[in-house]
């Protein structure tokens, strides 16, 4: 089974479980230590990889994924492409707001503007929401954990009256129509 | 289905590059203690409502793997979805009715309890956080204030300053300068008196008038000469000049008679304090040394 599906396993008893995605394995280790450290009311399981589709043997073995994040380096182009191929092996059902995109490295002056854009546009194709992240500062790391794990409860289904569908149709990432490529030539 | 390929590719080539790791969990939350503990009872109901609610759950899930439908690639089909599924949910919600947590007295009690402990230790943390506050606005304005009271003390030191010197200022234009005029011409005037007799000293000690005794050291040498017993003394002499020049400045020349001992005149003369007169050489005047 290639696709990852959002409601193939049952959920756990007040469980969380969110995984990181990320090409380079710089930054999820640091991101997962404070996620976990940061919650202490849920029990919350990160699950770490560089890739989809996941492996088939550890198929039995994985809780029901309730988020996946992408993380995008915007200094590397490989970062980015890496998500956009991850992106074909997610269930359409994840799309209901059970995605979403962590950036860093986006006020780096080096990187070309137009990634930023190219990654908020393909965010808003898919209707998900766009995080920024500062990676080099604990603080920085505890802020997108914070932020990360107010969306993973949601999706989770652990906020009463608040669905993860409901989350992303506010949240999402939206792309100005005056945002082109031209304007930053 | 694309995605399966890639897979199986992944796996012929044996690198599968992602790799799933699991990060521990956080250790189960203690259990908020009871504030009261329930029956056997009710605990017992609770636990028969939460078998059936994941029993509802399990049969739900079955139901979706069994109605799991063929994914769609293209975005407008998953547009379509997204609509549909939110449509749905609106509906859900816009049908959904509040239901009551449990029809057991004795656990709505119990979470009544624990609702209200919380939100009394929320309001605790709140208490404490508004004095801390408090207090420190207290220092803040005990320190405003005593800041004030210096910058009120600086003002009066300023304006009793201020004051001071205009009193000071009016006292000065009107008397003190004509007191001090007054006392400049007095000076002026005792400075002019003792120039004066210190003149008149110097001329009575050092310019004497011919005697009979200088006569007579004179006759040795045989040289005769005429005394005249109305001779007046150089300071005299001065005297006439000086005044003749203050009262008629126009006219400032005396004229010479024989009362004037004739070495003087010409000392006068010749040390530049007197002039002739350039055409009567009878008349001398002081010099001008204004």
């Amino acid at each position: 089974m290639s696709l990852l599906k959002p409601f193939s396993k049952l959920p756990g008893l007040n469980t969380a479980n969110i995984m990181l995605v990320e090409n380079e394995e710089q930054f999820q280790q640091k991101l997962a230590d404070t996620v976990v450290l940061q919650e202490k009311t849920v029990n919350v399981n990160v699950r770490l990889a560089r890739s989809l589709p996941l492996p088939v043997e550890n198929e039995e073995s994985r809780p029901r994924i309730d988020l996946v994040v992408f993380i995008i380096h915007l200094t590397s182009e490989l970062s980015f492409q890496s998500a956009e191929t991850s992106l074909k092996y997610l269930d359409p059902g994840y799309f209901q707001g059970k995605v979403c995109f962590l950036v860093t490295n986006a006020r780096n002056v080096s990187v070309p503007p137009e990634r930023l854009v190219s990654v908020r546009k393909l965010a808003a194709s898919l209707h998900c929401p766009l995080l920024c992240a500062e990676d080099q500062t604990t603080e920085g790391v505890t802020t997108a954990a914070h932020r990360l794990l107010a969306i993973l409860k949601v999706a989770a289904g652990l906020v009463p009256m608040a669905t993860g569908l409901y989350l992303s149709t506010l949240t999402r990432c939206t792309v100005p129509s005056g945002i082109d490529q031209q304007n930053f030539e | 289905m694309s995605s399966n390929e890639v897979t199986l590719r992944q796996e012929s080539t044996g690198q599968p590059l992602d790799t799933e790791s699991e990060v521990q969990d956080t250790p189960a939350p203690p259990a908020i203690p009871f504030y009261t503990e329930c029956s056997e009872a009710a605990q017992a109901e609770l636990f028969n409502e939460c078998e059936a609610q994941f029993a509802q759950l399990e049969m739900l899930q079955n139901e979706i793997i069994l109605a799991e439908p063929d994914s769609d690639e293209n975005p407008q089909e998953q547009s379509v979805n997204r609509l549909t599924a939110v449509a749905a949910e609106l509906k859900q919600w816009q049908t959904r009715r509040p239901e009551l947590l449990s029809t057991n007295p004795e656990v709505l009690l119990v979470v009544g309890a624990e609702e209200l402990q919380k939100l009394n230790s929320q309001l605790e943390l709140v208490l404490s956080c508004a004095q801390a506050k408090r207090d420190t606005l207290r220092e803040t304005l005990k320190s405003e204030q005593k800041w004030l009271e210096e910058k009120k003390e600086v003002l009066r030191a300023g304006t009793e300053h201020v004051v001071k010197q205009r009193l000071e200022n009016e006292r000065l234009s009107e008397h003190s300068v004509l007191q001090d005029t007054k006392k400049k011409i007095q000076k002026m005037k005792d400075y002019q008196n003792r120039l004066m007799e210190t003149l008149a000293d110097v001329l009575a000690e050092h310019f004497p008038l011919p005697t009979q005794e200088t006569n007579a050291d004179k006759k040795k040498k045989n040289i005769p000469q005429e005394l005249n017993e109305n001779l007046i003394s150089l300071n005299e002499v001065l005297e006439l000049l000086m005044n003749k020049t203050l009262e008629t400045p126009h006219d400032p020349y005396v004229s010479i008679d024989e009362t004037f001992w004739p070495p003087y005149t010409e000392m006068l003369l010749r040390h530049g304090i007197a002039q002739r007169h350039p055409e009567d050489c009878f008349k001398i005047r002081l010099e001008t040394f204004y």
